[in-house]
């Protein structure tokens, strides 16, 4: 049994079959309490921005997981700029890039960033999710 | 082998003999060597023997080596090498004839380089003279016609500028080859005619530096003919110095590589061609692989949430998701299968084609779309209006770029769509503007055409127009840029 739930998770993708189906997991394995959804970079990076003058910790996330390819504003720029403000939450955030490239390219930068805990291939396995969310509880 | 030894000295300050140690284990014991101090030359026993005893102290004046012991014929050129090495440092390799005992001239090869010992600092420099085994034919020598046969043969002509009287001279052999006559005078007022606009300036600038600096150039250029003919010229040019080391003119040659830089210039074409095919080849193996890979996870995904649910109405909604995913993935296919016709049919069924009739075909058959968004497209094909081209390649690429300039129109103005052809380079050039909301190409130009990228909050926004157009621009050949300003315009170049 676990003793201490995520509150809240975010994710970043615009992808909308797969945000159901890791909702899905997530509500059925209850992985965390609360989930919030982007469907960009852009999206994200404001409701941070805002996040920075209203200091409510229970809106900020305790992980987030996000995909590099978006519209707009991509996973890289995203994490760029939100490596800049990460240091101003009381609270650590702990993030992963869950995508579907396995180009060396992308997995090599992303080992480069301290910002990133861990890169996960897209599909993504059940148990793996579980023990992420575990980790961050 | 014998050495001639410069070392560069502060000519006020020392009037004092400097004995110069030659490290032994690089140049042999019958080797002598000539120190040159205050423009005098010292004489090593071993240069002595050879040529003899000019003067009772080893002192011998440089203007006294170069005016009595070289011969007359090649003083000039020796005199122009030395300065070149002493000032800028530039090695040379020149046959020559020197004074010897009995009043015999004997030809010398004279280097800055001896078997790749290199003795030379900033302070110290070395001249070699090694005896020439094989004495050059004198018919080659002495007969002006060898050299008339191998400037003819090379096209190769020759040059002087002279500072002094202000004068330039070509030989007959240049004027051949800009196509001037015979008895043209050349001028460096009349200079900015010998070259197209762009190269005259590459040309004034080697031509300056080397008066000043005595730099010498050799380059590649453009020049024009009298007939204003543009053609590829190797041009080389050397200082010539006056005994007191003042550049007073330039030398050099002019050599027709016309013909060769063409072939270069066409290997050069072939082989960006490869290069960006290679590159689309690439690209779209990892597009293939990156776009179908989302949806297998996906499926792989519900295979996992299927086998662990229990509930059998979950299951049943989850299968319903599996069309879906098929349906992404038949679009996914769609669009590669779109791409890869473009690599596979540059070949076939290029025909003229008009301007104006494909873009009459596209205002019909997205009629209504221009008539609700109220576009007012202004074209003007006055210029060129027919190209050999794919005629549904061309319908595709303008209806591309007509239908993205009415889906980014701005939301305060009626959409205007300019379209006009006209010739740059000996290429057509289509260009497309708009007046929308323009796209910040600083953020995100790198991506304004690669597949799926959409960059404006547009639901009609689907990332593979631009993608698909640039495919088919580039499959046969083509060009396409973008130009923008926020909130103003957004301008497609095609160069065909």
């Amino acid at each position: 049994m676990k003793n201490k739930l995520v509150e809240l998770a975010c994710i970043i993708d615009d992808d909308d079959i797969y945000i159901n189906l890791i909702k899905r997991i997530i509500e059925t394995r209850k992985l965390c309490e609360n989930l919030i959804v982007f469907k960009n970079g852009k999206q994200s990076l404001d409701y941070f921005e805002s996040l920075l003058q209203d200091t409510d910790e229970d809106k900020i996330p305790d992980i987030i997981l996000i995909d590099l390819n978006m519209p707009i504003m991509d996973g890289w720029e995203f994490i760029e700029q939100f490596t800049k403000i990460k240091n101003r939450f009381n609270k650590s955030i702990t993030l992963y890039i869950v995508s579907s490239s396995i180009n060396p390219i992308d997995i090599d930068r992303a080992k480069s960033l301290n910002t990133i805990k861990d890169y996960l291939v897209k599909p993504i396995v059940m148990n793996q999710l579980e023990s992420i969310f575990n980790e961050s509880a | 082998m014998l050495c001639l030894h410069y070392k560069r000295i502060n000519i006020h300050l020392s009037n004092t003999m400097v004995q110069v140690s030659v490290p032994p284990n690089l140049i042999d014991s019958n080797i002598g060597y000539l120190e040159l101090k205050n423009n005098d030359i010292h004489c090593s026993k071993a240069f002595l023997s050879h040529i003899g005893k000019p003067t009772k102290n080893k002192k011998i004046s440089l203007d006294f080596f170069i005016k009595n012991l070289v011969h007359k014929d090649d003083s000039n050129q020796f005199r122009n090498n030395y300065y070149s090495y002493i000032k800028n440092n530039l090695p040379f390799r020149q046959s020559m004839l020197i004074l010897c005992k009995e009043g015999k001239y004997k030809e010398f090869v004279c280097t800055t380089n001896q078997n790749n010992v290199n003795l030379n600092t900033s302070k110290t420099k070395f001249l070699f003279f090694n005896i020439r085994k094989f004495k050059t034919n004198k018919r080659v020598k002495k007969h002006k016609f060898y050299y008339k046969e191998v400037a003819e043969m090379t096209s190769t002509g020759s040059w002087y500028v002279d500072f002094i009287k202000r004068k330039s001279y070509w030989d007959q052999q240049t004027r051949r080859i800009l196509e001037y006559p015979e008895d043209y005078k050349p001028s460096l007022r009349r200079a900015s005619s010998y070259y197209p606009k762009k190269d005259y300036e590459l040309a004034k600038k080697l031509f300056y530096k080397c008066a000043t600096n005595g730099e010498s150039f050799n380059t590649e250029i453009k020049m024009l003919t009298k007939n204003n003919r543009e053609f590829w010229v190797r041009a080389k040019g050397k200082p010539v110095f006056n005994d007191h080391k003042e550049i007073i003119g330039i030398r050099g040659i002019f050599q027709d590589i016309d013909e060769t830089k063409a072939r270069e210039l066409s290997l050069q074409r072939t082989s960006d061609i490869i290069a960006s095919q290679n590159k689309r080849l690439y690209n779209f193996a990892y597009i293939v692989s990156h776009n179908l890979r989302s949806h297998t996870s996906n499926l792989s995904l519900v295979m996992e949430l299927i086998n662990t649910t229990k509930s059998k109405e979950e299951k049943l909604e989850l299968i319903s998701s599996i069309e879906d995913i098929a349906s992404s993935l038949n679009d996914t296919i769609e669009h590669l299968n779109e791409v890869v016709t473009i690599q596979t049919s540059t070949n076939k069924n290029k025909s003229p084609v008009k301007f104006s009739e494909s873009l009459q075909h596209i205002k019909m058959s997205i009629g209504q779309i221009i008539a609700k968004s109220k576009t007012a497209i202004v074209s003007d094909f006055s210029i060129v209006d027919t190209i050999d081209y794919i005629p549904a390649y061309l319908e595709s690429i303008l209806l591309n770029l007509i239908t993205n300039a009415i889906k980014y129109k701005h939301p305060e103005r009626d959409p205007v769509i300019n379209i006009v052809s006209y010739i740059e380079n000996d290429k057509t050039v289509l260009e497309i503007t708009d007046n929308g909301i323009g796209i910040d190409l600083e953020k995100f130009g790198g991506k304004l055409f690669g597949m799926y990228n959409t960059f404006h909050y547009n639901k009609d926004a689907v990332g593979i127009g631009l993608f698909i157009t640039k495919n088919q621009i580039e499959a046969l050949n083509g060009q396409i840029n973008v130009f923008s300003e926020v909130e103003k315009f957004t301008t497609f170049k095609i160069t065909f």
